[in-house]
């Protein structure tokens, strides 16, 4: 399975993609969690300490092509596999985590470590590894490709006019050809009008669920994942329904 | 006055924009609020509503695809692309990315 999560600033995406990931890791998955994010986020939802581990820029070495452009490639003697290895972390239950890095200072010179990260990402097979990619808030991300590995797009919404305005604005990324699917996890409800009124504003099939959760906001404040902190909460039951669901479909497809 | 409000998603900056722009405006300011995030949503909270949130040209976009010389002065600019709302606050979007652009990463 290969997902990414998208929505406006503060949605919710990467509480929902750290215990996405590590639910599917229970499941026996082989997880890798992506963070494109230059501001942390998905560190904290996974329960991983590491907050600022990029990809260095010397994983990738520049080349002429046949034309004379100038193209990256992974050095010689990483392959994508051996990069995963080496660059990401362990999180709890297994899952592998991988980080564009963080931003650096007003000008920080990161495209050599941003063309690593799209160099391992492209090559990953789906035979060997669950993808769930956690994106920064936003359309920008999105649109210019940065979920182009995801098979299902999943706009995280709350029930607020802001959160399903950007959800739709989202959704328009099922327009293109190669286009991935386009569905909405309704996050922060309190009972079925807001799911309806997710559905209804993004225009967009709901996947799922996520009721509000205080602990969440609890786990937010201490800085810790909220499956370290309480396994048994609402948002922890949805993300668990919500693999299921996905895996039970993609098994049958 | 010129402020800009910055930090994570989710921590509350577009509403605080929106609020100091009403503020400052209701006592006499003249106010213009621009929203620089390429999801541009201040509208909303300024109290536009969605239609007319969604309707505004963002000045880069515009610029960039030739519809507006550069170098027009700013009241220039903002005759064309602001819109006024409550409190008499005007509001332009800078730059919005409206559209998957595959092959652009």
């Amino acid at each position: 399975m290969r997902v990414a999560f998208v929505g406006k600033g503060g949605a919710g995406k990467s509480s929902i993609a750290g215990v996405f990931a590590r639910m599917l890791a229970r499941q026996g998955a082989r997880v890798l969690a992506l963070d494109s994010d230059p501001m942390p986020g998905l560190a904290y939802s996974l329960g991983v300490p590491s907050q600022d581990a990029g990809i260095p820029a010397d994983a990738v070495e520049e080349y002429e092509d046949d034309d004379g452009r100038r193209r990256y490639r992974l050095r010689s003697g990483l392959d994508p596999s051996a990069a995963i290895e080496r660059y990401s972390t362990v999180s709890p239950d297994g899952v592998r985590f991988l980080q564009l890095g963080k931003a650096r200072g007003v000008k920080g010179e990161n495209s050599l470590s941003h063309q690593a990260y799209q160099l391992i990402v492209d090559s990953l097979s789906s035979d060997d590894w669950s993808v769930v990619g956690d994106l920064p808030g936003g359309t920008r991300q999105a649109f210019f490709g940065w979920g182009r590995f995801a098979q299902t797009v999943l706009v995280v919404a709350e029930p607020t006019p802001a959160s399903v305005l950007t959800a739709r604005r989202l959704a328009r990324l099922a327009l293109h050809s190669s286009a991935p699917r386009v569905l909405a996890v309704a996050n922060k409800t309190r009972g079925e009008a807001d799911v309806r009124y997710v559905e209804r504003g993004t225009g967009l099939p709901v996947a799922g669920s996520v009721p509000y959760d205080e602990t969440q906001r609890d786990a937010d404040r201490r800085g810790v994942a909220l499956l370290d902190l309480d396994a048994d909460t609402p948002l922890v039951a949805a993300v668990a329904s919500l693999v299921s669901s996905l895996s039970a479909e993609e098994a049958l497809r | 006055m010129k402020v800009a409000v910055v930090g994570k998603g989710g921590s509350g900056k577009t509403t605080t924009a929106a609020v100091l722009a009403r503020t400052l405006a209701r006592r006499g300011v003249p106010t213009l609020a621009l929203d620089c995030d390429t999801n541009p949503n201040l509208g909303l909270s300024l109290g536009f509503g969605e239609e007319r949130t969604e309707s505004l040209i963002a000045v880069r976009d515009a610029v960039d695809e030739g519809d507006q010389e550069h170098a027009g002065s700013a009241e220039e600019l903002l005759a064309r692309f602001a819109i006024e709302g409550p409190d008499g606050v005007r509001l332009a979007v800078v730059s919005a990315i409206q559209n998957p652009e595959p092959g652009c990463p």
